[in-house]
């Protein structure tokens, strides 16, 4: 169960980003926040593990305060809470596998893991979390030699390894093909359905309709919108995106 | 896998190891005399630090006395005065090589002292050189004159020199000096980048693999100066100046034509990429629509190579203005000779005048150049 | 019309601030610093016709004012035409190029021995042989003769003061050879004998092996010596060569060999030193990690203004104070080159960790790692591949330097070759400045090479 207790965050160049933003995440749920860029979708996914600092409220996993941890304890929560970037953000010139362990840095030794030296289980682990990908054959491979969507695919393989109680994906299939974007977030329903809570943004309505569980909307930080995905008709979208907005179809393009 | 690479690391660590302690061995390096010898440098340091670059003009006041060498050599009449400037030495007279206390009183305050002796023949030898107090005193010991100093009863003189600052600033003769010069270098670069944009252009095409490489002949004449520019970019405008030195003897011109040589090879090389990376779409265009050779150059080729060929001339005229204030070392004139000349003096305040004159010009010149160039693109 | 009047007012007392007030701010302040610059320079000249110039300049700026307020604008091209000619025409002068000075003769005196390289020669067994003569007499000079392996050696007198005149007789030497005969004095310096005591005497032996010539005692001979009436013994040296088949390197090629070596080792030591020293600089003078607050920021402008300033200065100038510290050397060569490389890698590096791509560091921050593990796995591996390839780069242009810091004493191949120019020994020069080219051009293609496969 994960709550989240009026969150604001204001950027020190005075931006407000969230603007006292409540709701609860039950086990389990694939949670679908929406909302324009900027209107505060990825900050609300970094102060959930506190790669931003919210400015106030509170953020309780577990009956764990996230927002009072401290730094060590904080490493001990995030390694349990994988993270999927639009972005992908691998660091393109080391290899695949070298990718994939690093997401078990939280539980490695932190000397030998400074060596890049590894325990057999945790590659044969990674291996593992590659082949459920699809990509094993690709582990010696520099990551920048991957296509978009086979890059994302190690984003998800390096959340696995953390072994996660909770993924948050921030926009894991913009910079993607559309017609790429379902694979992706199969392999997130897929986990969602072995019990891993997924909370994820995402742009197209479709989508949306497709994998979400429930929805939140964020509108310039502030929360508009919390049910499920078919409570939001024309009306709503409007609400949510403004006048001008054309709704489009991923599956259209 | 892992093994072959392992191997692989190791044996390239230990060839870069094994390099540098070669290079350690051949560079005779001697660091703890780096660090026991670095108060040496210290003395440059402060002098660059404090250029030579203002004046004042000094007023100067002669106070003397007579002073015969040895005793008795001379007859002295002389009244000494008791107040006002004057000089009082502790013996009235002194056997050669003797030691003896000067005093100086009431002279102009804050001032340089010049102590020399005026022979019986006019001539005069700066004995020692000191410094007023607030009062205008100052206490100094002078050695008599190694040898007999009166002639024929006429003894010699202790002259008293104080040397004080008057008037405003006004800029030293290091600092016209130094501008001077500074003129002929950027001159020189001026002069040695147009002269070497305008051969290299022309030749540039020469080299170029798109328009030369065509036939037997034309094969031939794209390596050749393909080549040239290759082996002539390899020298250092400075190595070359050696030579043009020993040709042409020293001043700026040697200096000026190995600066032109060198750029000549380095803009032709850049050149000619720039030709060869051309797109040849609208040279076919062009073709096809009948137009003659030279017509294609000037509206299908021109335009495409002249906003590179304007950035790389920016940016080797920026070099070249960096080298010219070098050049002058090997014999090239410029300001780089001035400042060979003021280290082979020992004159370091006026060096460091020079080379703060050269930090300012460079900078001044990457920076414009970087401007103008962020334009162009 | 008043307006008008007034801009071409401005205009003839500042150049360009009609253009500007009209609205043309570049054209106004082009006219303005270009009217400065050529103003500057003939002043500087100080040569009275060149005035014309900065004057033409100014009229043309008021017909330009004119006709901008009537709405006409005319083409720079005439006042460029004007500036560029004043500042070639003086620059011309200044520079003091005359190419009635390039006399080739001189440069064809210079460039043939250059054609033939010294850098190696044939092998060849070296026959010498000397005898002893008294300069100048003692009272009871020992005879002056000399046997050695079948060779003898006279000469007649046995001793003689300085312009002596001596029959000299030697056999047994290789017969029909040529025979370099010199003289050397008691501390071992060889002096000529030949044509005005610069060049060398050359005989050639008969059939016998056997020469007889002339010489006189040299008028240096006596030049090294403590006290010139003290008799001492001198040697007279007869030195014939054969080739014995193969090649060896000369003396030179040697040189050039070991300078090569020194200047290639120079660099790469230079390159080391630096990157030790600019690795930890380059973070403080990176500004996305030191912008964070006021403190920080002072030290990054404290080391990027450092940095800039150590920049600008040629590490020839640096070798120069270093040679004052640490003497002549490829020490000294090193330390300046390694001391402009860290200003040049500094920036470099600086600028790479500037780029880097944030979104790795956030992600591995999310998976609970901690700072080490978080600089070992998201910035490192970013860092070191273009850190290696500035490096690389870095050396190249360092063993470039170096072939020239040796003009300063700096030591390595530069300092051979002005060396070998203050002796007139072009067959040298152009060993030297093979053994440059080719130094720089494998090195070049190497350092490339490497670079590609690093990208």
């Amino acid at each position: 169960m994960l709550r989240i207790q009026n969150v604001s965050k204001t950027y020190p160049n005075g931006t407000q980003a969230l603007k006292n933003v409540s709701f609860d995440v039950a086990d389990g749920e694939f949670l679908v926040i929406i909302g324009l860029s900027g209107s505060g979708k990825s900050t609300l996914l970094r102060c959930i593990n506190r790669l931003i600092e919210p400015t106030e409220g509170k953020i309780i996993w577990d009956d764990v305060d996230i927002t009072a941890a401290s730094p060590a304890e904080l490493r001990k929560i995030r390694r349990t809470i994988g993270m999927v970037f639009q972005q992908f953000n691998l660091v393109k010139r080391s290899s695949v596998l070298t990718n994939v362990l690093s997401g078990r840095l939280g539980y490695a030794n932190p000397w030998t893991s400074l060596l890049g030296i590894w325990p057999q289980e945790d590659i044969a682990q990674a291996m593992q979390a590659l082949e459920r990908v699809g990509i094993a054959e690709k582990a010696h491979s520099r990551a920048d030699a991957l296509s978009g969507g086979q890059q994302q695919r190690v984003g998800i393989a390096r959340a696995l390894m953390q072994n996660p109680k909770l993924i948050l994906a921030d926009e894991p299939v913009a910079s993607l093909d559309p017609v790429l974007s379902h694979s992706i977030l199969q392999y997130l329903e897929q986990l969602n359905k072995e019990g891993i809570t997924v909370i994820c943004s995402l742009h197209f309505l479709d989508l949306v309709h497709r994998y979400a569980t429930r929805v939140v909307a964020l509108k310039d930080g502030v929360k508009v919108f919390e049910g499920s995905a078919k409570e939001i008709d024309r009306a709503k979208f409007k609400e949510i995106y403004g006048e001008e907005a054309q709704e489009v179809r991923a599956a259209s393009l | 896998m892992p093994l072959p690479r392992l191997l692989r690391n190791t044996l390239i660590t230990a060839l870069v190891i094994a390099a540098f302690v070669i290079s350690y061995r051949v560079t005779e390096a001697d660091f703890p005399r780096l660090f026991r010898d670095l108060p040496k440098g210290r003395e440059l340091l402060t002098a660059f630090l404090t250029p030579d670059v203002f004046t004042r003009d000094l007023e100067t006041r002669t106070v003397s006395i007579v002073f015969p060498v040895p005793c008795g050599s001379a007859s002295v009449e002389e009244v000494f005065p008791a107040e006002g400037p004057r000089l009082v030495p502790s013996v009235n007279c002194a056997a050669p090589l003797e030691k003896f206390t000067l005093q100086g009183f009431d002279l102009q305050p804050n001032s340089e002292v010049v102590i020399r002796w005026r022979l019986p023949d006019e001539r005069t030898m700066t004995a020692i050189r000191t410094q007023t107090d607030a009062n205008g005193y100052f206490s100094q010991e002078v050695q008599a004159r190694p040898i007999q100093a009166s002639v024929n009863g006429v003894a010699s003189r202790l002259e008293v020199d104080t040397l004080t600052p008057v008037g405003g600033l006004k800029p030293s003769q290091a600092l016209k000096d130094v501008l001077d010069n500074m003129f002929v270098t950027i001159f020189m670069a001026l002069l040695s980048t147009t002269l070497a944009t305008l051969i290299a252009a022309p030749l540039s095409f020469l080299a170029a693999s798109n328009i030369t490489r065509k036939g037997c002949f034309g094969t031939g004449v794209y390596y050749l100066f393909r080549s040239f520019f290759n082996l002539m970019r390899s020298y250092d405008p400075l190595v070359m100046a050696t030579v043009f030195g020993f040709w042409l003897s020293f001043g700026p011109f040697p200096g000026f034509l190995a600066l032109t040589v060198v750029t000549i090879a380095s803009l032709g090389k850049l050149f000619s990429e720039a030709v060869e990376n051309i797109d040849p779409g609208p040279v076919e265009a062009l073709q096809a629509t009948g137009a003659p050779p030279l017509h294609t150059v000037r509206y299908a080729v021109v335009p495409q190579i002249v906003p590179d060929f304007v950035s790389y001339i920016i940016y080797h005229w920026d070099i070249n203005v960096r080298i010219s204030t070098i050049i002058g070392f090997v014999g090239g004139g410029g300001i780089g000779y001035y400042l060979n000349l003021s280290i082979n003096d020992f004159k370091w305040n006026q060096a460091g005048t020079a080379i703060w004159a050269i930090v300012i010009v460079v900078w001044a010149m990457d920076f414009l150049s970087a401007e103008v160039r962020k334009r162009l693109t | 019309m008043s307006k008008q009047m007034s801009n071409v007012v401005m205009s003839a007392f500042v150049p360009g601030l009609g253009q500007f007030l009209l609205g043309e701010r570049y054209r106004g302040l082009g006219i303005f610093l270009g009217f400065l610059a050529i103003v500057a320079t003939t002043l500087w000249y100080g040569q009275p016709l060149w005035y014309l110039f900065p004057f033409l300049i100014w009229a043309w700026n008021l017909w330009d004012v004119f006709g901008l307020a009537a709405g006409q604008k005319h083409s720079v091209l005439l006042p460029l035409a004007f500036g560029l000619a004043a500042a070639y025409g003086i620059g011309w002068q200044v520079v003091e190029i005359d190419f009635s000075r390039a006399k080739v003769e001189r440069a064809v005196a210079i460039l043939r021995p250059m054609l033939q390289p010294d850098f190696i020669q044939p092998r060849r067994e070296l026959n010498q042989m000397w005898v002893p003569v008294e300069v100048p007499c003692s009272s009871q000079p020992p005879a002056a003769r000399r046997e050695d392996a079948g060779r003898v050696a006279t000469v007649t007198p046995d001793c003689g003061p300085v312009g002596e005149t001596l029959l000299v007789k030697v056999t047994g030497l290789w017969p029909k050879t040529e025979t370099n005969i010199f003289w050397q004095n008691p501390i071992g310096n060889p002096l000529m004998l030949g044509e005005g005591e610069i060049r060398m005497l050359t005989q050639m032996t008969d059939e016998e092996g056997a020469l007889t010539t002339v010489i006189r005692v040299p008028t240096t001979a006596l030049v090294a010596a403590p006290d010139p009436t003290l008799p001492q013994f001198h040697r007279v040296y007869f030195e014939q060569a054969r080739p014995i088949g193969g090649y060896e390197l000369s003396f030179i090629g040697n040189e050039v060999l070991k300078g090569a070596l020194a200047t290639v080792s120079m660099a790469l030591m230079a390159t080391g030193l630096a990157v030790l020293f600019a690795v930890p600089l380059s973070f403080l003078a990176a500004r996305n990690l030191m912008s964070g607050n006021p403190v920080t920021y002072a030290i990054y402008l404290v080391v990027r203004t450092l940095l800039n300033i150590l920049r600008s200065i040629e590490s020839l100038i640096i070798a120069i104070v270093f040679v004052v510290i640490v003497g002549l050397g490829p020490f000294a060569g090193m330390l300046a080159l390694a001391l402009h490389s860290i200003a040049a890698l500094g920036k470099l590096y600086s600028e790479v960790i500037e780029g880097i791509d944030p979104g790795p560091i956030e992600a591995i921050r999310a998976t609970g790692a901690n700072w080490l593990q978080v600089v070992r796995y998201a910035v490192i591996p970013q860092i070191i591949p273009p850190f290696t390839a500035f490096t690389i780069y870095r050396w190249d242009i360092n063993v470039r330097s170096a072939t020239v810091i040796g003009l300063v004493g700096g030591g390595g191949i530069g300092f051979l070759l002005i060396e070998l120019i203050r002796v007139n020994n072009m067959r040298g020069v152009s060993a030297v400045f093979i053994a440059i080219a080719v130094i720089v051009i494998v090195l070049d293609y190497i350092s490339a090479k490497l670079r590609e496969r690093l990208v």
